[in-house]
């Protein structure tokens, strides 16, 4: 696939998703305000019924800030996940017209996935930028202008990892006919094991030490922690670099088999 | 340029008896059975052609149409596009294939056609200029240049339909297979189309495989066609000779100068001079239809002549559609010209 067609479906996805959709904007307030009002709420709480100062190494108002971050920084990750769109164009026959262009599928899925996700990061900058402007940074939150610009790698890695891992997930659209489940199934272990929900240290440490083979502590806690500069050695964050593109690898690894063997009972219903 | 030797294709399906206790069944056990939806398809279509690929709902037009076009894989049998095995989809053979279907939209929904024909530019990697003169010239030829910039969702669907030509053809594909390109179309989007596909294949002499239920389609394109029955073609040949072949009657029309005496007993048969030889298709004043055997329509003639005074006879041959549908649905096998 050539780098002026993966341009230009990254700057197409993009623009149709902030010219066409009213309810972006909404979504993303909703969904940031939902965020902050239940974590406050929880952890107040929490915090106040254990009397603890501290939970999982976290104070509540770095804990706060690391929830905000994920919740932000997930959305970039996940882009338009529930909407399964590979599984749907199996379902429907929509992949039939892929087949005819001379270029790959899944490659050009992603590149659209990728557009898709920049409207989203614009708002993350932007959600950012207004909370710190409003409620400023907690003094034990290491949020610096170098641990935001080491995020973006990771990010970056987080955001093909999850695509990656869904792919997979998606392809079982060639057999069955409703997979949304499984795309609901992936957010939901994804969050809980990749520490969305709540930090792995807040785990037993056998079960954190377990999380962090996982791939899915490099979609979430591994970006949140370096724009935290919490992981400030180039050791520590090429290797969590390297364990998420080894994720990538092994994912994409497991695709193919998949993908080969579905498209040859492919049928293109609908046409 | 399209060579297809016995191509098959079987598709399984689940089978599943009604209600609920069926429903609960199918959960652990799961009855499959085939259905063969193209057996034995041989044929070839040569550059500057446009075949008509005819059949009945079912038949197996499109699907044969999906197997050439590299989007499902066959059961057995082989074929070759433009010296490619479709089904293995290379780079080399997908810049020059194009697929339009009539009932299934392939741009994409919320962009306008334009930004749609950008992004084909750059998958099929047409150069800027050609690609600004070919939309320019293709829009001009169908008349939506005023809109190239609407949303496609928002089209009519004449003009999103002339939208999907020049999407198909931007690339001047030299292998185009058309799934009823007119379905659902009024008459005058139906010419129009028809009038552009004549245009393209005058400029580029593409092979061309055309599939539509419009005789006038298949009449206006196609010199020669390929009638499908339960997934085996079973005539390929030319249209005109259809007729020839397969029609085995001919259609008398008398105009008589006073009105023909229809047996009394037997308004709708032969009148005087004319039984056992044909059907009387319309029996009205002073004009007479029957519809006689081929071998019998000279004696046919004579007799009426010989019985009636006639003021004017002419011998039809039957519509092309009728013999056609007749090939399609006749329960006989054989008579497939190779």
């Amino acid at each position: 696939m050539s780098g002026g067609l993966i341009l230009h479906l990254i700057r197409l996805e993009a623009s149709k998703l902030m010219s066409y959709r009213a309810d972006f904007w909404i979504t993303a307030v909703a969904n940031l305000l939902s965020t902050v009002v239940v974590h406050w709420f929880l952890w107040r709480a929490i915090f106040a019924t254990t009397g603890a100062e501290e939970l999982g190494g976290y104070d509540f108002p770095v804990l706060m800030t690391y929830l905000i971050l994920v919740n932000l920084i997930g959305r970039v990750v996940r882009g338009s996940d529930l909407q399964m769109g590979i599984a749907t164009e199996i379902y429907d026959g929509g992949l039939s017209r892929y087949f005819l262009y001379p270029t790959r599928y899944l490659p050009f899925k992603y590149a659209q996935h990728f557009g898709s996700i920049i409207p989203e990061f614009a708002q993350m900058v932007l959600f950012a930028a207004i909370l710190v402007a409003l409620f400023g940074l907690p003094a034990g939150a290491g949020v610096t202008l170098t641990s935001l610009l080491l995020t973006l790698p990771a990010l970056l890695v987080a955001n093909l990892l999850y695509f990656l891992l869904s792919t997979p997930l998606q392809c079982v659209a060639f057999w069955a006919d409703n997979v949304w489940s499984l795309g609901v199934l992936l957010r939901f272990a994804s969050l809980l094991l990749g520490g969305a929900m709540l930090p792995l240290t807040m785990f037993p440490d056998w079960a954190a030490e377990t999380l962090r083979w996982l791939p899915f502590v490099a979609c979430y806690e591994f970006p949140v922690r370096v724009a935290m500069g919490d992981i400030t050695g180039t050791g520590e964050l090429l290797l969590g670099l390297a364990r998420g593109l080894g994720w990538c690898g092994i994912t994409a690894l497991c695709t193919r088999p998949l993908w080969r063997r579905g498209q040859l009972g492919y049928t293109g219903v609908g046409i | 340029m399209i060579e297809v030797e016995n191509l098959r294709k079987t598709f399984k399906v689940h089978k599943k008896a009604p209600g609920l206790k069926a429903s609960i069944r199918s959960l652990f056990v799961r009855e499959r059975i085939e259905k063969e939806a193209v057996r034995s398809a041989t044929f070839r279509v040569n550059e500057g052609e446009i075949v008509g690929l005819i059949g009945a709902n079912g038949a197996g037009k499109t699907t044969l149409v999906k197997m050439l076009a590299g989007i499902i894989h066959p059961s057995g049998g082989s074929a070759t596009v433009l010296g490619h095995v479709p089904w293995e989809r290379s780079n080399a053979l997908r810049r020059q294939v194009a697929l339009i279907m009539g009932q299934k939209a392939q741009l994409w929904w919320d962009l306008p056609a334009a930004d749609c024909f950008l992004l084909l530019r750059d998958i099929y990697q047409v150069p800027a200029a050609e690609h600004a003169a070919q939309v320019e010239r293709l829009a001009a030829m169908l008349g939506v240049e005023d809109e190239l910039h609407v949303q496609v969702r928002r089209l009519s669907l004449g003009e999103r339909m002339k939208m999907e030509l020049i999407a198909a053809l931007l690339h001047s594909p030299r292998v185009v297979y058309l799934d009823e390109p007119t379905i659902g179309l009024d008459l005058t989007a139906q010419r129009a189309i028809r009038n552009f596909i004549l245009e393209y294949r005058r400029e580029h002499a593409p092979a061309m495989l055309l599939t539509s239920h419009y005789m006038e389609d298949i009449e206006r394109l196609c010199e020669r066609i390929l009638v499908i029955r339960a997934g085996e073609i079973v005539y390929d040949g030319s249209l005109r000779r259809v007729v020839e072949e397969y029609a085995t009657h001919r259609i008398i029309t008398a105009h008589l100068r006073s009105e023909a005496t229809l047996a009394a007993d037997r308004p709708a048969s032969a009148p005087a001079g004319l039984v056992g030889i044909g059907e009387v298709i319309e029996s009205s004043g002073t004009t007479l239809r029957i519809r006689v055997p081929r071998d019998r329509v000279a004696e046919a003639a004579q007799r009426i002549l010989g019985a009636h005074r006639v003021a004017d006879l002419a011998i039809e041959e039957p519509e092309i559609g009728d013999t056609i549908e007749r090939i399609m649905t006749s329960r006989e096998t054989g008579g497939a010209a190779p």
